[in-house]
């Protein structure tokens, strides 16, 4: 079937004008696309909105942080497992730092409770971390004011102390709060650094928590028992954060002795991992609604279909004219099913349309972390091809039987 | 022009048979106007769909143009009535919501003819237009215009690609006579000009205006003559 550019511009036409003429009927039949189109754009503009926000926060955090935990198995008794056996020790992790080549930076992390005074202010129940000097890189938390810890800080257990900005105005410390002292449990510190704030908005709410940092050994020599650590890694590379993973899983089962076939006593979680689940839940996520929609094109489809049903016997008399004057069956298929994708086709815009407002509906909800939300390229595309399939596909049959009819019969037809 | 030989049509209704045809022969030349008549069922219309190329025969042979067109598929058929076939009917079949330029550019719509533009075709139709006389009505749509001017927008939709044979079936059974006299007229003028014409008609007053008529009865050629003979001959039966 080989029709002329005019023949094509005209066949449009006619659609276009058949859908104006009938503006009300042609708005009831196309609904069901409109709105099943409208409802997936929003879907995927909130995911993507979400996913947006979500990688930017992981991304912040850097994708190529690792992070070790004690972790007790749970296909064996606890019994078995006695906390001791799976804390995590300082030794390890120097063991960690000396064998895995992946890594560029690690750091032990131990955090516990304690009262905190200025010479202005008393504040209970403050959590201060214990770190290593490499944990500035392992967390990408720089010193704004001041200076890191260094190794003898650590080594000789000084005094010393980092504030984030919040600490400071808590403690109602000067703005230069550097060579200050405060008192932790009643030792003086020297507060030589300011530490940046975190810049997080979806994990913790750390950017508004008052932090304060002291040296790794001495955080130990403050605890009594029971002290819990973890680590903190910097792979080298994205790309090797799974290599790293890999290699501390190794010396850690090698320095605990697990045998083969054995749990781990600890577990190592990459963020890229979580990354990627995320990525995997919301291409899930994206394929519900697409199924949703599937099912609401179907009904769109069969509302199509009815009203070009209706259609094409209102205009038996013009396709008998059309086929007099020299309309092939081919030809009168064509300009129906062109009329049909016009019509879902309209359907599908107005859709986009009603998806892209609600998309900008999103982003004005405060707090809803949808600011990134947005009906992407690929969906618009989508949906006007899903559009154009629904009425190709249901436009077939009232197509073919125009097509079909008997120019005699057509043009005797009241 | 037109040779057909040994037609006959048999529709089958339930275990009925129904001979429409029984044997027509018939020659028709360029440049004649022909009416035919019967009374219904007489095959009259059965003929004209054939020879309008809406119908298959089941039997015997029909040329057109010297294409013998008996037997061709739909869609060869549907180019045969694009190209030679020119259609004018009784309650007009015109577009409503097209103009009466948009109306008589349709046949273009469905033309083989290749590298046709915009222009050309808009030359082509006004001057289909002009030949019966609506240069004055050319952006009207139908219900702006009166019976006898829808008719002649059909006539000039019908001559638009200069058809070998102009087929109008009763084209004035929805005239009154003054106008009935307006649209024939404008039929012996293409015909003066050299169109072909074949008339559908149970009127003498139009069968009238032609050269020759064809009579059917029960499916078989009742008598075909020049008007004047067919005149005398009708008075005397």
């Amino acid at each position: 079937m080989n029709f002329s550019p005019y023949f094509y511009s005209q066949a449009i036409k006619l659609a276009m004008s058949q859908i104006w003429a009938n503006r009300k009927r042609s708005l009831l039949t196309a609904l069901g696309i409109i709105v099943g189109v409208a409802s997936t754009t929003s879907v995927i503009a909130a995911l993507s909105g979400l996913k947006a926000n979500v990688l930017t926060e992981f991304e912040s955090f850097g994708a190529n942080r690792l992070y070790v935990f004690p972790d007790r198995p749970d296909d064996k008794p606890r019994s078995m497992y006695p906390r001791d056996k799976i804390r995590i020790k300082p030794w390890e992790v120097r063991e960690i730092q000396a064998s895995c080549p992946s890594l560029r930076a690690i750091t032990p992390i131990t955090e516990f409770g304690v009262s905190v005074a200025s010479d202005e202010k008393e504040l209970e129940g403050i959590t201060v971390v214990g770190m290593w000097p490499d944990w500035h890189e392992a967390e990408n938390r720089r010193v704004i004011a001041g200076r890191m810890f260094n190794t003898i800080d650590e080594r000789s257990a000084r005094q010393v102390c980092l504030l984030n900005e919040a600490a400071i105005d808590e403690l109602r410390l000067p703005a230069e709060a550097v060579g200050s002292h405060i008192l932790l449990d009643g030792r003086r510190f020297l507060v030589v650094g300011i530490v940046e704030t975190l810049q997080s908005r979806m994990f913790g709410d750390g950017g508004n928590a008052a932090e304060i940092f002291i040296p790794f050994a001495l955080a130990m020599k403050l605890q009594s028992s029971d002290i819990f650590i973890r680590i903190t890694a910097l792979a080298t590379r994205t790309e090797v954060s799974e290599e790293a993973r890999s290699e501390i899983t190794q010396t850690m089962r090698r320095i605990r002795g697990i045998h083969p076939g054995d749990s781990d006593t600890f577990q190592v979680v990459a963020i890229d991992q979580y990354i990627q689940q995320f990525k995997a839940m919301a291409a899930g996520i994206t394929a519900i609604a697409g199924g949703i929609v599937g099912i609401s094109l179907l009904v769109g489809g069969i509302g199509i279909m009815n009203i070009m049903l209706v259609s094409v016997s209102e205009r038996t008399r013009e396709i008998g004219l059309r086929k007099a004057v020299g309309a092939t069956p081919g030809a009168i298929m064509m300009q129906f099913l062109l009329e049909a994708m016009a019509l879902c086709l309209a359907g599908g815009l107005v859709g986009v349309l009603i998806g892209k407002l609600l998309a900008i509906g999103m982003t004005l909800i405060p707090g809803a972390s949808l600011q990134h939300a947005d009906v992407p390229l690929w969906a618009v595309l989508l949906s006007f091809a899903f559009s154009a399939v629904v009425g190709l596909g249901f436009g077939f049959f009232p197509a073919l039987k125009a097509a079909r009819l008997d120019p005699i019969e057509a043009l005797r037809h009241e | 022009m037109i040779r057909v030989r040994a037609l006959r049509k048999v529709y089958r209704v339930g275990d009925e048979a129904i001979h429409a045809l029984r044997g027509v022969d018939l020659d028709i030349g360029t440049n004649e106007m022909v009416a035919v008549m019967g009374a219904s069922g007489s095959g009259k219309s059965t003929l004209m769909n054939i020879i309008g190329c809406l119908d298959q025969p089941t039997e015997g042979s029909y040329e057109l143009d010297g294409q013998r067109v008996s037997h061709m598929s739909e869609a060869a058929l549907a180019l045969v009535r694009n190209e030679k076939i020119g259609f004018v009917f009784q309650s007009f079949e015109l577009l409503a919501r097209q103009t009466a330029l948009e109306n008589v550019e349709l046949p273009l719509v469905y033309s083989r003819e290749a590298g046709l533009t915009g222009g050309e075709r808009t030359r082509r139709a006004l001057q289909a237009l002009e030949r019966v006389k609506l240069s004055d009505r050319v952006t009207h749509r139908p219900s702006q215009l009166s019976g006898g001017q829808k008719q002649r927008v059909a006539i000039a939709r019908a001559i638009l690609n200069h058809p070998a044979i102009l087929m109008a079936d009763e084209p004035t059974g929805n005239l009154d006579s003054v106008t009935t006299r307006e649209v024939m007229g404008i039929f012996q003028q293409l015909h003066a000009e050299g169109q072909t014409v074949l008339i559908v008609t149970h009127e003498n007053e139009v069968a009238a205006f032609c050269q020759r008529v064809i009579r059917l009865r029960d499916g078989l050629v009742l008598s075909d003559l020049p008007i004047a003979e067919d005149a005398a001959g009708h008075h005397q039966g």
